[in-house]
């Protein structure tokens, strides 16, 4: 496939930090070739949807970023640093992710609240307990996200968008500078989806929380993200969401 | 048959009463710590694998003529391990793997039993178990190592928490995943190795499994879902002591039968069950729970208000005006603590 990427980075006004960025990333499973010479920089700031047809290889890139998969090749850099093995505490603390939406047990035994609680154990460490001050950071959490009102819920007893809200407060107990979503509203409805993806929204534009999301619904994608990035296997577009190569590429992709 | 003051009698005077009592106290509570998170990882068919191979040591022990205890620890923890690894290179479906390995080390027990021309007590001891028989370097070994394994489980619970919720969340947000898997499944094993002398091979598997069953009945809480199983373990275990040395049963049988009891109890009233009507309409595309609590006729400006939704054959479309009210979907009453 012919490679079109468009590299003209509309907000670059000055010079934004550049938190992570991929050289010629590739990824395999076994000998399957999942992902292929990816060239990516995500900015300090950003809002980028990743689109692709099922199994292009949109998750495996999220994962890659995150240590999940080593690649086979190529550099990967976060916050300006090397990564080699494994991911560096500090590092680690900046990143969130939010996995693709599984349906609790609906009897799992946790409250609203300690799943939330649960995005601070990695600050809190072994062998230690939850302090007044990661309480406070789990009810602000919930409370960007308006959900502070079922904090004594059972998990298992909400909707899945009220889930996956939650799980948005999961994330943002870790205080992020990057949140990786896998396709957050895939399991929700049109109300729902616009309700997260404005939750969304107000992260990256009050908070400066940068987000990358997976998503198939191409208006939600135009509708909020700033930066689109197209994969299937390699990257065929990178820019904006509004700009008619987009559609060009997406048309060809699909067929 | 022993009467109700004997009992007491030998609990003040006797050291194997006492050995017998600390036993089942000890054995109630780490075992009903360790189960939670077994149970919450679903690991518990790989619990019965680790059980029955430590049998297969046990019958080796008595072959060679030496002290089980050792080589029931010894295959245990290989057991663990290799069930560790066998679960996350994830070579072959889990169950197909435990039952072939379940039934192999039962093989071998056997075969160890009988090259052992005469039938000894001591395999008798070990499938069965006697609590009041425990001897005093058992009981030694007993204490010290689900004393680890206590503090161990209590001072990782958060992290074990994190995994049997979402592994992929755990491994991100720095936990060990595969090392604290493998650590729980040693140390599942180690509490099954030492306390088979006292429930018995065949049995030692429900002082870990049943009272944590039992306590996911009554609480959506870890810590108090911790608590009630190590509870539940010790009303078991002491009280199956009582019983068994009453009724002169078999101790680990009681003890079980005891902990069983408390589970069907449990789940008959179990608040899970009987105060949320939540069991009717769940949607299995997008698990809106279309009746219960969450679904609010009284005021349109409810928080709690899922949007009423129908499903087509494909599971997706919305159709507010064609959702057909179930009879448990009506008023809710407002918590005014939770609304505000
Ligand atoms: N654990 C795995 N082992 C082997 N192959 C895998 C594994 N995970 C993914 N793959 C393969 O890698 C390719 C990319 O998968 P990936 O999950 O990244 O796709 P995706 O774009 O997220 O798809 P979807 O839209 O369906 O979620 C697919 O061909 C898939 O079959
Ligand atoms: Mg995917």
């Amino acid at each position: 496939m012919q490679l079109k990427q468009e590299s003209n980075k509309i907000l670059s006004k000055d010079h934004p930090e550049v938190i992570v960025c991929l050289k010629d990333v590739s990824v395999a499973y076994g000998k399957n070739i999942a992902l292929y010479k990816i060239n990516l920089d995500i900015e300090k700031g950003d809002f980028i949807g990743i689109v692709g047809p099922n199994g292009s290889g949109k998750t495996t890139l999220l994962k890659t970023v995150l240590g999940l998969i080593k690649p086979i090749q190529g550099n990967i850099n976060l916050f300006n640093q090397q990564i080699s093995g494994k991911i560096p505490r500090e590092i680690k603390n900046k990143i969130s992710y939010i996995p693709q939406f599984t349906p609790f047990d609906k009897n799992f035994p946790a409250l609203v609240e300690d799943v939330v609680m649960m995005g601070r154990y990695s600050k809190i460490g072994m062998f230690r307990m939850p302090n007044k001050e990661d309480k406070e950071k789990v009810k602000q959490s919930l409370k960007l996200v308006k959900m502070d009102n079922m904090a004594h819920r059972p998990i298992g007893h909400l909707s899945g968008g009220q889930q996956q809200k939650v799980m948005i407060a999961q994330a943002l107990a870790t205080s992020p500078s990057i949140l990786l979503l896998d396709e957050p509203t895939s399991a929700l409805d049109f109300k729902m989806t616009k309700n997260v993806m404005d939750i969304l929204k107000q992260l990256n534009e009050r908070y400066g929380i940068t987000i990358v999301t997976i998503h198939h619904n191409l208006r939600i994608i135009k509708s909020y993200t700033k930066r689109v990035i197209a994969i299937n296997k390699t990257l065929v577009y990178d820019g904006s969401p509004n700009d008619a190569l987009f559609d060009e590429i997406i048309e060809e992709m699909y067929i | 048959m022993g009467s109700f003051l004997d009992f007491f009698y030998a609990l003040a005077n006797y050291s194997w009463m006492q050995r017998a009592f600390y036993t089942a106290l000890i054995v109630g509570i780490v075992g009903g710590i360790i189960g939670v998170f077994i149970l919450l990882k679903g690991m518990v068919f790989l619990g019965q694998a680790i059980a029955h191979t430590a049998f297969a040591g046990a019958a080796l022990a008595i072959l060679l003529g030496i002290e089980p205890l050792y080589i029931i620890i010894v295959f245990g923890v290989i057991a663990a391990l290799g069930v560790g690894y066998v679960n996350e290179k994830k070579v072959m479906k889990e169950d197909i793997i435990i039952g072939v390995i379940f039934t192999f080390f039962m093989a071998l027990a056997i075969i160890f039993i009988t090259l052992n021309k005469k039938y000894s007590t001591d395999v008798n001891a070990i499938l069965f178990g006697n609590i009041l028989l425990v001897s005093k370097l058992n009981f030694i070994v007993l204490l010290i190592t689900l004393g680890i394994v206590g503090i161990l489980i209590l001072g990782l619970k958060k992290e074990y928490y994190l995994i049997t919720f979402n592994s992929e969340i755990a491994t991100v947000s720095g936990v060990p995943v595969k090392l604290l898997d493998y650590l729980l499944l040693v140390l599942l094993a180690l509490t099954i190795d030492v306390s088979l002398k006292a429930i018995g091979a065949i049995l030692v598997f429900a002082m870990i499994v049943t009272p944590a069953a039992a306590a996911y009945q009554w609480t959506f809480k870890i810590n108090k879902m911790l608590l009630l199983s190590s509870i539940i373990g010790v009303i078991s275990s002491i009280g199956g002591l009582f019983l068994s040395y009453l009724l002169n049963l078999s101790s680990g049988a009681t003890i079980v039968s005891l902990s069983t009891l408390i589970f069907l109890f449990s789940f008959l009233v179990s608040p899970k069950r009987i105060k949320t009507g939540f069991t009717t309409a769940e949607c299995k595309f997008c698990r809106h729970v279309i009746n219960g609590e969450s679904y609010c006729l009284d005021e349109p400006e409810c928080r709690a208000l899922d949007i009423p939704h129908y499903h087509d054959d494909k599971g997706i479309i919305i159709l507010k005006k064609d959702i057909r009210p179930l009879s448990t979907l009506t008023r809710h009453k407002h918590d005014k603590k939770e609304e505000k």
